[in-house]
């Protein structure tokens, strides 16, 4: 039974085909997609989508961007109004060694996500992480 | 642009000599520094670390091959040039054998203290130079295989993620038929995912980068991880997992990321080739100077004939009996250059009809505080 919610989730991916799969399975549960396909896109838009949710693709570009984005999201005085806005990244990295992505930044000082997921993403398990961040 | 000045420290008993060097090195552009004798002189290297260092052979007290040895024990960045009297040009190639990167015999000129002061320099340089080419080209090696491993991944893992979708029947019904082709199309790029990941594992492993990241961690606290994450592969095979951990110490000098792979291979073998309701368990042991892992399972064993080979690239027992077999061949081996990479080794035992134990020794992290 899929959920009726209006929430919006926000999939910041440069993979278009990525963004595509990925909005296919959002919109069967019946969430609102916005999408971006850089992190200064991403950027522009958070602040002017305002989010329920963000999917960040750690892997655009040099790693580093995606973690300063989600750091600046939380962090930021720029970026106050949206600061709680749950953040999963979403990683191609470690999918076959089976160990969870570790979230290193925090050596760097950085504020980490709310959540990881790796690429492939299971529908069902992408739903319930997201279901699990929007409920608090 | 003018790099900062490169730092020159004469030592010498005699006043006169230490005073003339410093005045055309100061020429030169150095920047100088003197001691009178080599305890001073050390004490003065210990705390400026200059780049060249001339030293008077024949001193009273500390002998300037003393200074010289305890130099290169300091830093061998160090270029020390020794100063000898007239008489005693073997004692300055023997200085020369002992770590000296030129000497001057007295009397000489100040365009020869010069020269060889330039010489000196283009060697610094040089090392300066090299230093910096060796992390530019490491970064890159690295750089290079993130990004090669980035650009054969990200195609396979779109492909996977649509069938997934589609398995997920969110563009439309699958038909039986539909489905089973699409499951055999997962399954095969995942193979090829596989075999990426295990080639670009000894891509890594053989540029030697493990060494370099040793750090002491605690073997248990890996394992039970680990075990903790396949516990559900386990279950769905209907195959016990247990870890026996060990109720001391069980520290060692590892790279937890390459590790974590060699355990999650072998645990996960011991699981794919086990009997119905059988059994994996983990247990850790120690001897005096290292900690042992064995992976022991309840499966159909391994011919002897295939044992020696086994830790072989590619060496894959019995291709034809597992149909959809995801496996490249290359875990073994790879679990071998790891574990040799951490000065350990990798041993199994088997028994056909009874199981087989893989067994992981690696050396025990030195602890400061006994």
């Amino acid at each position: 039974m899929g959920k009726i919610d209006n929430k919006k989730i926000m999939v910041i991916d440069d993979d278009q085909d990525f963004i595509d799969a990925v909005t296919t399975i959002l919109k069967s549960a019946l969430y609102e997609v916005a999408t971006a396909s850089n992190p200064k896109e991403g950027k522009d838009k958070v602040l002017s989508e305002k989010p329920d949710l963000i999917l960040l693709d750690i892997m655009m570009d040099s790693l580093f961007d995606g973690f300063s984005l989600c750091n600046a999201i939380k962090t930021s005085k720029e970026f106050k109004d949206v600061k709680d806005t749950p953040i999963i990244f979403v990683s191609a990295v470690k999918e076959l060694t089976g160990s969870r992505f570790q979230f290193d930044g925090a050596e760097q000082g950085l504020v980490g996500p709310n959540d990881y997921i790796d690429k492939p993403v299971k529908p069902d398990d992408l739903l319930a992480r997201i279901a699990k961040l929007l409920e608090k | 642009m003018d790099k900062s000045k490169f730092k020159v420290l004469v030592i010498d008993d005699e006043e006169s000599m230490r005073d003339s060097c410093c005045l055309i090195l100061k020429k030169e552009g150095f920047d100088t520094d003197s001691a009178e004798n080599g305890i001073i002189g050390l004490e003065k290297i210990e705390a400026n670390r200059p780049d060249f260092v001339i030293i008077d052979l024949k001193m009273p007290r500390m002998s300037g091959q003393e200074v010289l040895d305890k130099v290169r024990e300091i830093d061998r960045d160090i270029i020390p040039i020794v100063i000898t009297g007239y008489a005693t040009v073997e004692s300055a190639v023997e200085a020369m054998k002992k770590g000296a990167y030129d000497f001057l015999p007295k009397p000489f000129s100040p365009e020869e203290l010069r020269i060889i002061m330039r010489r000196g320099l283009e060697r610094k340089k040089l090392i300066r130079e090299t230093e910096r080419l060796r992390r530019e080209k490491k970064l890159m090696e690295e750089n290079f295989i993130t990004m090669v491993s980035h650009q054969l991944r990200s195609p396979l893992v779109a492909i996977q993620q649509y069938f997934e979708v589609i398995l997920a029947g969110m563009v439309g019904k699958v038909e039986e038929k539909q489905k089973e082709m699409i499951l055999k199309a997962k399954e095969r790029s995942e193979g090829l995912l596989n075999l990426i990941n295990d080639w670009l594992s000894i891509a890594r492993k053989d540029g030697g980068q493990i060494v370099d990241k040793l750090k002491p961690i605690s073997l248990g606290a890996i394992l039970s991880e680990i075990v903790d994450f396949l516990h559900p592969v386990a279950k769905d095979k209907n195959i016990s997992l247990k870890l026996a951990a060990l109720s001391g110490d069980d520290m060692i000098l590892g790279d937890q990321e390459s590790l974590e792979q060699v355990f999650v291979n072998l645990i996960t073998n011991a699981i794919e080739y086990n009997k119905p309701n059988g059994s994996v368990t983990v247990s850790i042991k120690e001897n005096a100077d290292a900690i042992l892992v064995d992976v022991e399972d309840t499966g159909v064993g391994i011919g002897p004939e295939h044992l020696p080979l086994i830790f072989d690239q590619f060496y894959q027992i019995d291709r034809s009996k597992r149909k959809g077999d995801k496996g490249s061949g290359l875990g073994l081996s790879i679990a071998k250059k790891i574990v040799e990479a951490h000065g350990g080794s990798i041993q199994v035992s088997s028994e056909l009809g009874e199981g087989t134990v893989f067994t992981v020794l690696l050396p025990k992290a030195e602890t400061e505080h006994q």
